[in-house]
C-alpha cells in the first residue's frame, strides 16, 4: 500500500500555523525573496555559489520551525527519477561537461561510459539547485496561508494593472492550482486504491511497453479529471451564486504593510543575491 | 460547454478550470505520476503537458495558454535537469501547448469532432516536444545529432499516449454533462 501514499507527500500547499519570524513577515517580501533567490539559482554553476545559496535557505527552514522531515518527505517521490537522471548525467557527460573552475580531469573511462570531475560538478550542483528551490516553495506554502499568497501576488501584480495586467484573476488561478493539488492527491490515492482493489496492476510496462503504460494511466488520469471537472463546476456554481464579479472594485479585509523588517530582509537578500552573481566568475570551483 | 464571450476575457468559468487543470499538471509533474519511461536518453515521455491540451480544447486558447504556464512554472521550479532550470525553454513553449491545440480544435470541429480531437492531442504534443528539443539544441544542452533518435523514441510515445487520454477524458466528461449513456460526439 505505501506505493499509494501521495497526500503524505505532497508537500506542496499544506500551511503550518507558526509564530516564526518566516510566518510573520509579509507574503509579498517572501515572493520576492522567493524570485531573487530562484535568479541566482539559474545563474549559478560553482560549488561555492551553490552552497553559499543552499545554506542561506537551510537557515530559512530552521528559522521558520518547519520540520526537515516534513519538507525532505516532498522528494520522496521524484527521489528514483532524480537518482536515474543523476546517474545518467554522471556516466555519459562525463566528456560533454567542461568543468567550472576546475581543470578537466577524467576519473575512469570505458567505451561510452566516462566519469570526469565535469560529470561529477553537474551531479551535484543540480542537485544542490534543485534544493534550494524546492526548500524556498515548500517553505513559502507552509508559512503562509493561500489566501495570505493569493493577496501577496495580486498586491505585486497591481501596478501591471494598467497595461491591462488582470492581477486579480491570476492570483486567484495560482490560489486555486494551489488549493486543489493536496485535493487531487488524496483523490488521485483513493482512485489508485480502488483500481488496485479491482486487480489493476500498476507497477509499469518497462521501457517498450509504453501503450500498456499509457492503458495503465486511462484507469487513473480519467477519473481524476472528471473529478477535477466536477468540482470545477461545484466551485464555478458557488462563485456565480455568491456573485463573483473579479477584481473590479474589490476591498480587502485584511491589508498588508510593509514594514521596516520587510524591507531589511528583502535588502540583504537582494544585497546577497547581487554579491553571488557579481563574484560567481571569482569563486575557487 | 463552449462559452461565447470574447476569447480573452477571463470569466469565472476560464478562471476557475485553469486553477483546476493547472492543479493536476503540477500534481503529475510532483508526484513523477506523469513521467512514463521509454528507451532513449532523455528516459522519460511526459503526460504532464494534457490539462494544457484538454483545457485549450473545451475553453479555448487563454486557457489552454494559463495551465500551459502553470506546468511551465512547476516544471521549472522542480526541475532536476539543467535543460529545464533555463525559464525559457521551461515556461515558453509550454504556454504555446494549450494555444496550438485550442486552434487546431477549432478549425477542425465542424467537419469530425473526434478527428479534431485526435489531430489536436497531435498537435499540442508536438508543439511541447518539438519546441523543447528545438531550444535545447539551440541552447546547446543536446547535441543536433543526439536529435532524431530523441524526437522518435519521445514524440511517437506521447502522441500517441495523449491521443487516449485526450479522447478518453473529453469523452468521458461531455457524457457526463449531457447525462446520456453514450458519447454525443
Amino acid at each position: 500500500m505505501e506505493d499509494f501514499e501521495f497526500l503524505r507527500n505532497v508537500t506542496i500547499g499544506q500551511y503550518f500555523t507558526g509564530n516564526s519570524i518566516v510566518h510573520r513577515i509579509d507574503p509579498r517580501t517572501k515572493i520576492t525573496i522567493l524570485m531573487i533567490l530562484a535568479i541566482v539559482n539559474s545563474f549559478t554553476t560553482s560549488y561555492t555559489g551553490n552552497a553559499i545559496v543552499l545554506s542561506v535557505c537551510i537557515a530559512y527552514v530552521i528559522a521558520s520551525g518547519i520540520s526537515f522531515r516534513f519538507i525532505l518527505s516532498g522528494v520522496k517521490p521524484a527521489l528514483p527519477i532524480i537518482i536515474i537522471y543523476a546517474l545518467m548525467q554522471l556516466l555519459f557527460f562525463g566528456e560533454a561537461y567542461e568543468p567550472y573552475g576546475l581543470a578537466s580531469e577524467v576519473y575512469f573511462q570505458w567505451g561510452v561510459i566516462a566519469i570526469s570531475n565535469g560529470s561529477l560538478q553537474l551531479v551535484i550542483v543540480t542537485l544542490m539547485r534543485f534544493l534550494q528551490i524546492f526548500f524556498l516553495v515548500s517553505l513559502l506554502t507552509a508559512t503562509t496561508t493561500t489566501t495570505d499568497i493569493a493577496h501577496g501576488v495580486e498586491g505585486m501584480l497591481k501596478p501591471f494593472q494598467r497595461i491591462g495586467v488582470p492581477s486579480h484573476e491570476i492570483s486567484l488561478i495560482g490560489t486555486i492550482a494551489l488549493r486543489f493539488v493536496p485535493i487531487f492527491a488524496e483523490q488521485l490515492e483513493i482512485i489508485m486504491k480502488a483500481q488496485a482493489s479491482r486487480g489493476a496492476d500498476f507497477g509499469g510496462g518497462g521501457v517498450f511497453q509504453f501503450v500498456k503504460t499509457a492503458r495503465q494511466m486511462v484507469s487513473l488520469i480519467v477519473p481524476l479529471f472528471v473529478d477535477a471537472f466536477r468540482r470545477a463546476e461545484d466551485l464555478i456554481l458557488a462563485m456565480d451564486a455568491r456573485c463573483y464579479i473579479g477584481g473590479k472594485g474589490r476591498t480587502h479585509l485584511t491589508r498588508f504593510h510593509l514594514g521596516n523588517l520587510d524591507f531589511t530582509i528583502m535588502g540583504a537578500n537582494l544585497a546577497l543575491a547581487i554579491a553571488v552573481l557579481v563574484l560567481r566568475n571569482a569563486f575557487p570551483a | 460547454m463552449e462559452t461565447t464571450a470574447s476569447p480573452t476575457a477571463l470569466n469565472t468559468r476560464r478562471i476557475v478550470i485553469s486553477g483546476v487543470l493547472g492543479a493536476i499538471a503540477i500534481l503529475l509533474g510532483w508526484t513523477r505520476i506523469g513521467y512514463i519511461p521509454v528507451p532513449n536518453l532523455s528516459a522519460n515521455a511526459t503526460i504532464m503537458h494534457i490539462p494544457a491540451i484538454i483545457g485549450g480544447v473545451m475553453e479555448g486558447w487563454l486557457v489552454g495558454a494559463i495551465i500551459g504556464g502553470l506546468f511551465g512554472l512547476s516544471s521549472f521550479a522542480l526541475a532536476t535537469v539543467p535543460l529545464f532550470k533555463n525559464p525559457i525553454v521551461a515556461i515558453l513553449p509550454r504556454l504555446l501547448i494549450g494555444v496550438t491545440a485550442a486552434l487546431t480544435y477549432k478549425a477542425l470541429k465542424q467537419n469530425n469532432e473526434w478527428l479534431a480531437l485526435v489531430v489536436a492531442a497531435i498537435v499540442g504534443t508536438l508543439t511541447n516536444t518539438i519546441l523543447v528539443l528545438g531550444l535545447a539544441g539551440i541552447f546547446n544542452y543536446i547535441p543536433w545529432v543526439a536529435m532524431p533518435p530523441i524526437l522518435l523514441t519521445n514524440a511517437l510515445p506521447e502522441v500517441i499516449i495523449a491521443i487516449i487520454l485526450v479522447v478518453a477524458v473529453v469523452t468521458a466528461w461531455k457524457r457526463i454533462e449531457t447525462g446520456g449513456g453514450e458519447a454525443k460526439m
